[in-house]
């Protein structure tokens, strides 16, 4: 059975995005970002999303804030709720009081971790199976994690990431449907496997270096899986199970250590049944 | 040994970070004690658990620490110890921290400090160089660093002896109905050994350790070296020299057991001989005492500390009729104890399990069990009780170690 979410997403144009600071292995200043190509693949991406059926909202770019396009780090999206990130860097600290003003603008009620933690949103919590699988150490704190479970009522297996190039979870995880996922063992300490196990019934396990491209960082939109690059492997594997591959290379946004998954953030996510509500002002 | 509180929350179980946590911690060359543990009902439920960390190394603990905080387990009541200074001599501050006997510590500049001298209802006085004692109420100056509330203070729990032995199968700290020659062998192999690991043994001694004739019993263990320390009261020494010069304790023949003739005079003329002489050291001295146990104490140099009260007849010179100087003066003597036996004493007993940190192991022995119960009940838990004549008990101990 196809995921319950992901056919609704927030993302940001690329308009100010570019290398402008080093907070993960693969951010380098001396690479230069190629804006008019970054524009022309972020509007391939939303095309690509829009043609497989999903609904895409616009969050207002900031010139002072040049990953404001990975939405997927704005916090976590509980029906009407909305739980803002509490970042680990002060680059991207002033990113929230942006995301906050959205959500609230739209009707979300804004519910905030406390200041001693660090969380970054879907970025590090991805919902499967009932559980929300959260991972910790690069960026998000093991500490936040219950604090996340009080604020949003659910259950969170918590991941250990292992490989800071892997530094967020969505580059080890991407759920597929309701038995499926794609999983990069590699980015996860041994208890975190065994968790990960012990959750994904059919796992499609990725090589080092295919994790390495991201392949986990794609989009799901019912049976489309959106990537920017597909291993003939994977590939085979997904058509295998009855999902479509669209590809819409991102690479621009890889020299900041981001795929299509960090470019967008799912509206439509109910990690608890009583907040399935749907904000008025978002359709 | 450095240890530490640290608390875990959330999804700990399904998630194996309880699993993690706990092999970290090995992994590291430490221990663990779970200390609280609440578990969610349901997969949704969170779980919580409190976890004690110990290690030999304080500096290895602190580096460990700031690993189990990276898996979210993070240190429970960080905050030093607060510290208020003494306004008035003899006058502790107002919400002073009321000691127990139990080994405790205390929280100073980020490292818990062991506190020197475990004693009961003293305050926590912190000197310079960082060290922490107890000090009774009547002993702080103004100006002493006193320890007010409750934050960072911390009381390690009370361990009963271990390892095999006839106490471990005592259902209560009382026993009436157990073979009384095993728990004397017991008492016996426990001074040994407390005197083998260089401890020293207190005898607190009544009156009735006399009255039964068991006198030549205890002052063979005084000049046997077995025992270190003596605190009695006037009663305890006066019918021991009785005993001795007149051969009646309270008036009563011991060898035969009936009353002398004007015997009820006799402690009296005792102590004013005594008195006369100026102190029992100066009685041994010009022969006046010839033997029993203050004439052992005195000729083996053994300290006691004779302590009155207010029924005292004379008293000997050697009583210290201020009851503060007195427990002073017994508080000098307990560095070092590791066994004291409370002999037929309710009111000396009390008096030093009072003084007693909870680490000396404490054998109350007296005919009623009462006395026993009503030294647990004053807070000194670790005292376990022989329902017993003391007469037969010293013979019996005597022969075993003497």
């Amino acid at each position: 059975m196809s995921l319950p979410w992901g056919r609704r997403y927030l993302m940001c144009p690329p308009e100010h995005y570019g290398v402008l600071y080093e907070i993960n292995p693969w951010m380098h200043r001396e690479v230069a970002v190629d804006s008019d190509r970054a524009r022309e693949q972020w509007g391939g991406l939303v095309d690509t999303l829009k043609a497989a059926g999903a609904t895409i909202e616009l969050l207002e770019p900031r010139a002072d804030l040049p990953d404001l396009v990975f939405t997927a780090n704005a916090g976590l999206v509980n029906g009407t709720q909305f739980v803002p990130s509490r970042f680990r860097h002060p680059e991207r600290q002033r990113e929230t009081e942006v995301d906050i003003a959205w959500f609230a603008a739209c009707g979300f009620r804004v519910d905030e971790l406390p200041e001693d933690v660090h969380h970054e949103g879907a970025g590090d919590a991805l919902p499967f199976r009932g559980v929300l699988v959260s991972g910790y150490r690069f960026r998000s704190d093991a500490a936040s994690h219950a604090y996340v479970s009080r604020l949003t009522g659910a259950p969170v297996r918590s991941v250990e990431l292992a490989d800071p190039r892997l530094y967020h979870l969505d580059l080890t995880f991407c759920p597929l449907d309701d038995r499926r996922a794609i999983v990069a063992p590699d980015g996860w300490d041994g208890y975190g496997r065994k968790v990960m196990a012990a959750l994904v019934p059919e796992p499609l396990v990725l090589e080092l270096d295919d994790a390495m491209v991201f392949c986990a960082n794609s989009v799901v939109v019912d049976d489309v899986v959106v990537m920017h690059d597909c291993p003939p492997a994977v590939g085979r594997r997904l058509e295998a199970w009855g999902f479509e591959v669209a590809i819409s290379p991102v690479g621009e946004f890889l020299k900041a250590g981001g795929s299509c998954r960090c470019l967008t953030l799912a509206l439509d996510v109910a990690l608890t049944v009583d907040t399935q509500e749907k904000p008025l002002s978002v359709v | 040994m450095a240890t530490e509180l640290v608390e875990l929350e959330g999804h700990i179980v399904d998630s194996l970070i309880l699993a993690k946590v706990l092999d970290v911690i090995l992994d590291a060359g430490a221990d663990y004690d779970i200390v609280e543990f609440d578990v969610g009902r349901t997969n949704v439920d969170a779980s919580r658990a409190r976890i004690e960390v110990l290690h030999e190394d304080e500096d290895r603990l602190a580096s460990l620490l700031e690993e189990l905080q990276v898996h979210g387990a993070n240190r429970v009541d960080s905050a030093d110890a607060r510290l208020v200074s003494c306004e008035t001599d003899g006058v502790l501050p107002e919400d002073f921290y009321s000691t127990t006997n139990l080994p405790t510590q205390v929280r100073i500049g980020g490292h818990w400090i062991d506190v020197e001298n475990p004693e009961m209802d003293c305050g926590l006085a912190v000197l310079d160089g960082g060290r922490v004692r107890t000090v009774p109420m009547h002993q702080v100056r103004r100006g002493d660093q006193i320890v007010v509330g409750l934050d960072g203070v911390r009381v390690q729990p009370p361990e009963r002896p271990r390892g095999s032995s006839p106490f471990e199968f005592m259902a209560s700290e009382v026993s009436s109905e157990k073979p009384k020659g095993l728990l004397v062998e017991e008492v016996a192999r426990r001074i040994v050994d407390a005197r083998a690991r260089g401890g020293r043994v207190l005898a607190v001694c009544g009156p009735a350790v006399i009255h039964t004739g068991a006198g030549p019993d205890l002052a063979r263990l005084v000049r046997d070296g077995i025992v270190d320390v003596l605190f009695a009261g006037n009663g305890f020494a006066t019918h021991d020299i009785e005993s001795n010069v007149l051969g009646t304790s309270l008036g009563v023949v011991l060898s035969e057991g009936r009353a002398a003739v004007h015997g009820h005079s006799n402690h009296l003329r005792v102590i004013n001989e005594v008195r006369r002489r100026g102190s029992i050291a100066a009685a041994v001295a010009d022969g006046y005492i010839t033997g029993g146990v203050m004439y052992e104490c005195v000729r083996r140099r053994v300290p006691f500390v004779l302590g009155g009260s207010l029924r005292d007849d004379g008293p000997l010179p050697d009583v210290i009729t201020d009851v503060v100087a007195a427990a002073d003066a017994m508080r000098a003597h307990v560095p070092g104890v590791a066994v004291a036996l409370m002999l037929a004493t309710t009111l000396h007993a009390i008096a030093t399990g009072n003084i007693l940190p909870a680490g000396v192991e404490t054998y109350c022995v007296d005919i009623n069990q009462a006395v026993v119960t009503k030294l647990a009940d004053r807070g000194s838990h670790q005292a376990l009780g022989l329902v017993t004549d003391v007469g037969l008990f010293l013979r019996e101990l005597a022969d075993r170690l003497t």
